[in-house]
């Protein structure tokens, strides 16, 4: 078994999909790629609104630190309040409390 | 050559020391490391005894690239019955344990029976010793590792150890090695402590002819690169593994207060990035480190910045420590984190059932199911910080009522407490989950609910799975060294492919456990590191044995199997909720309330997740009970086993 230099495992060519300099919004269902400008310490997601601070591993590796607390905070109550809202409709429908 | 490393057969009971060699038809059956114990387990231990009497047999052992040229072979594996759970005991650890007693000649260690009194094991170029602990017996992990030193006169052996809470038969305790490296799941280290065996040192200066050292050294230079150019691992190598925890926390995936909330909020003096400053105020910029031949160094070291261990130095803490002191008892101060870290490191016990049990015990306290009087007046509140690191000292010493019972572990407590106790239980199969939580991600909820050691993220979890990656790159991956042209979805909320992705994930770290090199350097958290393809060239060029990734894939199914069948044979059921293939209720019923917009209202859907285990069984070659097939057994060689072979 010799060493093919040419020849790349599927790992090895993997890595031409990696992407530089984004973040992935943590919202499941949107994932938008966010690209936050240089040194910037928080970024906004454009498609859902949720709203990250961001830290730097190295000038060109951000990662998202973690939410903006008390927007997420806000996002989560309306959220809670639209579901418990739909399930109240939905049990009056069938007659119930 | 590289394979030329014996299995030792201990009996402490008769003192009786037997080395043999390990075949090499063996070795390809098995490979080494976590795959090979489970197939001298299943064929060594009595079939149902007491995981804490002679007739439970103990594993130590490395891979069969462990201390070669290849990168990151510093795993060592224990496994044995685990007095956690009754089923299979498994725990695996970093550091340089494996690669010293790989110079001393042993790859695997097979220990019976008890002492009648507190030994040790001292393992030394071919040879093994049986030696008095008596002077051991009491002292913490390092204390002991510094003791064995002094007494052997050699600083740079390295030892296996326990610390009081296996020695105080604690079901969760740890084996552990150096400052942190623990193998810290299931209770080995009480398995340890039953037995009489306080430590294992290893000091060996024996040659590992290495196949094709020119190769294996070019190759690995190719490696190396294609792990520490991932994102991923130079993410670790800056912030540690409390980066895990931190990008979970922020899209709601970590269970808090026990389980009633999804997001421990406002964390930010636990975050990873506040942790790596103090690591940077008390131990200067240099303050990664790494394992035996590893490049990532995700290990920090600390100095506990303040409160009564202030001073005490530390390595981590690693994700799950953040989780198990920070989060679940939500306790947002870095100290205390850092300092649970430290007590569990000296006490050896597990961090994640420490932190796990304890956060429990605070829901059933706050709900009234425990009191004050069971507490002996501790106020065990969330977010009380005294008496999380109370607790955790109580248990290891079995100090009072409540720590005494959960020193046994969580389903005997919930026997012991009654009441509704056993309903907010957070486990699989006996053992308590990560610090995460999967509502809003079935395919790691069909992952821990599947674990062969229980509730686990290192046997089976598809974390790309949340990357929200191209079909296209899942497919080159999960189809790869097997075909599969079934579902496979980008969606982590989705059900779809799941169980496929689950099923390959096993098999990953079923090959990586057999090699005993680190998960890191594996398709864990990363979609672009080496698999089985690429390890097929590390164990050519090092070890000289020649197979395709197929079937390194088939060993690891064979391996993964056996623990299965060792399971069955202690007892697992598919839907028993203490030793089966289950989640707790609270998955089903109560929806996420924290987190990412879309992760909010989040549950997991019981038909479909039956379905999921359905299919995830059709993989294996099992029947809907999750037996395997006699077709199963037969395509993998198991149809004879137990076979006695070794």
């Amino acid at each position: 078994m010799a060493i093919d230099t040419e020849k790349l495992s599927g790992a090895e060519s993997l890595r031409k999909t990696r992407t530089y300099g984004k973040v992935r919004c943590h919202n499941p269902s949107c994932m938008e790629r966010l690209q936050p400008p240089a040194g910037a310490d928080h970024i906004k997601c454009p498609t859902c609104g949720m709203e990250y601070r961001i830290y730097w591993v190295n000038p060109n590796l951000p990662r998202i630190r973690g939410p903006v607390w008390d927007v997420n905070r806000k996002l989560a109550e309306d959220k809670l309040a639209s579901i418990n809202k739909s399930k109240s409709k939905k049990a009056a429908k069938k007659g119930g409390d | 050559m590289a394979l030329d490393r014996k299995i030792a057969y201990i009996d402490l009971s008769t003192g009786e020391i037997e080395i043999k060699p390990i075949p090499l038809d063996v070795r390809k059956k098995f490979l080494g490391g976590r795959g090979l114990d489970a197939y001298l387990l299943y064929n060594n231990k009595e079939q149902g005894c007491d995981p804490l009497a002679r007739g439970n047999t103990l594993m130590i052992s490395g891979g069969i690239l462990t201390a070669t040229c290849a990168s990151a072979t510093a795993r060592t594996h224990v496994m044995a019955k685990s007095p956690l759970t009754g089923l299979l005991g498994s725990a695996n650890m970093g550091g340089f344990f494996a690669p010293e007693m790989a110079w001393a000649g042993f790859h695997h260690l097979v220990i019976k029976g008890k002492a009648e009194k507190p030994v040790y094991l001292w393992i030394h170029n071919g040879e093994i010793e049986i030696r008095d602990a008596a002077n051991l017996w009491g002292k913490t992990t390092t204390e002991t590792q510094w003791a064995i030193r002094e007494e052997l006169g050699d600083d740079e052996i390295k030892s296996a150890v326990i610390g009081p809470a296996g020695e105080n038969l604690v079901r969760f305790a740890n084996v552990m090695t150096g400052i942190k490296n623990s193998a810290g799941r299931t209770g080995m280290g009480c398995v340890m402590g039953s037995k009489n065996l306080k430590a294992v040192a290893a000091r060996g200066t024996m040659d590992i002819k290495i196949a094709h050292p020119v190769d294996a050294l070019e190759y690995n230079k190719r490696f190396i690169n294609q792990i520490t150019s991932a994102k991923v691992n130079q993410t670790q190598g800056t912030l540690g593994t409390p980066f895990i925890w931190g990008a979970t926390n922020s899209w709601g995936g970590i269970r808090t207060r026990n389980f009633q909330y999804n997001q421990c909020e406002n964390a930010d003096d636990i975050e990873p990035e506040r942790i790596d400053e103090i690591c940077e105020e008390t131990m200067g910029p240099y303050h990664m480190t790494g394992c035996f031949g590893c490049q990532v160094h995700c290990r920090a070291q600390y100095k506990i910045p303040s409160g009564p261990y202030a001073g005490k130095y530390d390595e981590g803490p690693e994700y799950t420590s953040q989780g198990a002191f920070g989060g679940e008892p939500d306790c947002k101060n870095a100290v205390t984190v850092l300092t649970g870290n430290h007590l569990v490191d000296q006490y050896g016990m597990d961090n994640l059932e420490t932190g796990s049990l304890i956060s429990w015990a605070m829901e059933l306290y706050e709900l009234g199911i425990i009191t004050s009087k069971d507490t002996d007046g501790l106020d065990l509140k969330f977010g009380n910080d005294e008496a999380l690191l109370e607790m955790i000292t109580r248990i290891c010493y079995r100090d009072g009522w409540l720590a005494d019972t959960l020193a046994d572990g969580g389903i005997p407590a919930s026997e012991k407490i009654g009441k509704d106790s056993f309903s907010y239980l957070i486990q699989v199969k006996g053992m308590s989950n990560l610090h995460s939580d999967e509502r809003a991600t079935p395919a790691l909820a069909l992952n821990i609910a599947t674990g062969s050691r229980g509730s686990d993220h290192l046997r089976s979890r598809p974390a790309i799975d949340l990357y929200h990656l191209p079909e296209e790159v899942l497919r080159k991956i999960y189809s790869n060294p097997v075909p599969y042209d079934g579902p496979l979805s980008s969606e982590h909320t989705s059900y779809d492919g799941k169980p496929w992705m689950v099923f390959w994930q096993e098999n990953c770290y079923m090959g990586v456990d057999c090699l005993c090199i680190c998960k890191y350097h594996t398709t864990f958290l990363g979609a672009t590191l080496p698999n089985f393809e690429d390890w097929t060239k590390v164990i050519y060029y090092n070890t000289g044995l020649d197979m395709t990734p197929k079937e390194i894939w088939d060993v690891a199914e064979r391996c993964y199997n056996i623990e299965r069948l060792f399971n069955l044979r202690e007892g697992l059921q598919r839907e028993d909720l203490k030793k089966g293939d289950t989640l707790n209720h609270r998955y089903y019923d109560e929806p996420c309330r924290r987190g990412a917009i879309d992760v909010i209202g989040a549950t997991i859907d019981r038909k479909k997740f039956k379905k999921m285990i359905d299919e995830y069984y059709g993989h294996h070659g099992w029947d809907e009970n999750g037996v395997p097939t006699p077709e199963t057994l037969k395509r993998l060689g198991l149809d004879q086993e137990p076979s006695h072979l070794l």
